[in-house]
């Protein structure tokens, strides 16, 4: 038996990016922030998701063209596949 | 509810919203523009609602204008923060979790399947993890009696919060 509305902490990391983006419905939003409430494993993880997109938008990284035109490939490859 | 809703909320050390990291001041009114659950308004508890949102400092707070009731939480679009309650401290939150453990132990501590949440409610609350071995708690009282189970913990617990914290319900004043 388990409540219709509890979250594991994988669905918790798994639907972090979804947080982070505000893309979730309210009622998971909810669920997700009462897991936060309890799991230090989940909020630290959130903590080092949001301290990460912090450091990485001071990132100034400019890859070669050659390089750049690669992974974009690579990226395209990946997405077809 | 419409007027000016007395109710509590629980902020991280320092009056930080734990969700957004909105730093709260005092006394002063906090416009969210409108409610929309979850992502814009003031967000506070009834009674009822505090032992799912435990944190490090409880507050009053005041909320103004049409304030939404949910399961778990109240909407409003601006609240003002009255007053802390002071007694809401790091040994309260101990002794809450003893009492979480004291009914988990009367509830399923003669039942063999159960028996062990007991002893986690216990590492939680001896840990320090008082929101989860709360949780855990009302999990033990939901395995044994379903969710009728599950909400009758998290009443116990709420009304424990009331009495030691002299709290009444969100009210219209």
């Amino acid at each position: 038996m388990r409540l219709d509305r509890e979250l594991a902490c994988q669905e918790v990391v798994e639907l972090m990016t979804a947080y982070l983006d505000d893309v979730l419905d309210p009622l998971d939003r909810e669920r997700f922030e009462e897991h936060l409430v309890f799991c230090d494993g989940c909020s630290n993880y959130l903590e080092q998701m949001r301290a990460t997109i912090v450091l990485a938008g001071h990132v100034s990284l400019e890859l070669p063209p050659a390089l750049e035109e690669r992974l974009l490939e690579a990226f395209r490859g990946w997405r077809g596949s | 509810m419409a007027g000016i809703v007395i109710a509590y909320k629980f902020l991280s050390s320092g009056r930080i919203a734990p969700f957004t990291g909105f730093g709260w001041p005092v006394g002063e009114w906090v416009d969210a523009g409108g409610i929309d659950p979850c992502r814009h308004g003031v967000h506070a508890c009834s009674v009822h609602h505090l032992p799912i949102w435990l944190d490090t400092e409880l507050w009053e707070i005041e909320l103004g204008g049409e304030v939404l009731e949910q399961a778990r939480k109240l909407v409003a679009p601006r609240g003002r923060l009255v007053r802390r309650v002071e007694s809401w401290n790091a040994v309260l939150l101990r002794e809450f979790g003893l009492a979480c453990l004291r009914r988990t132990r009367e509830r399923v501590g003669s039942l063999p399947i159960l028996s062990g949440y007991v002893a986690d409610v216990g590492r939680h609350v001896v840990g320090g993890r008082v929101p989860l071995g709360a949780f855990a708690a009302a999990r033990a009282a939901e395995l044994r009696d379903g969710s009728r189970g599950y909400e009758q913990e998290r009443g116990s617990q709420a009304a424990w919060l009331a009495e030691r914290l002299g709290l009444e319900r969100a009210d219209v004043v």
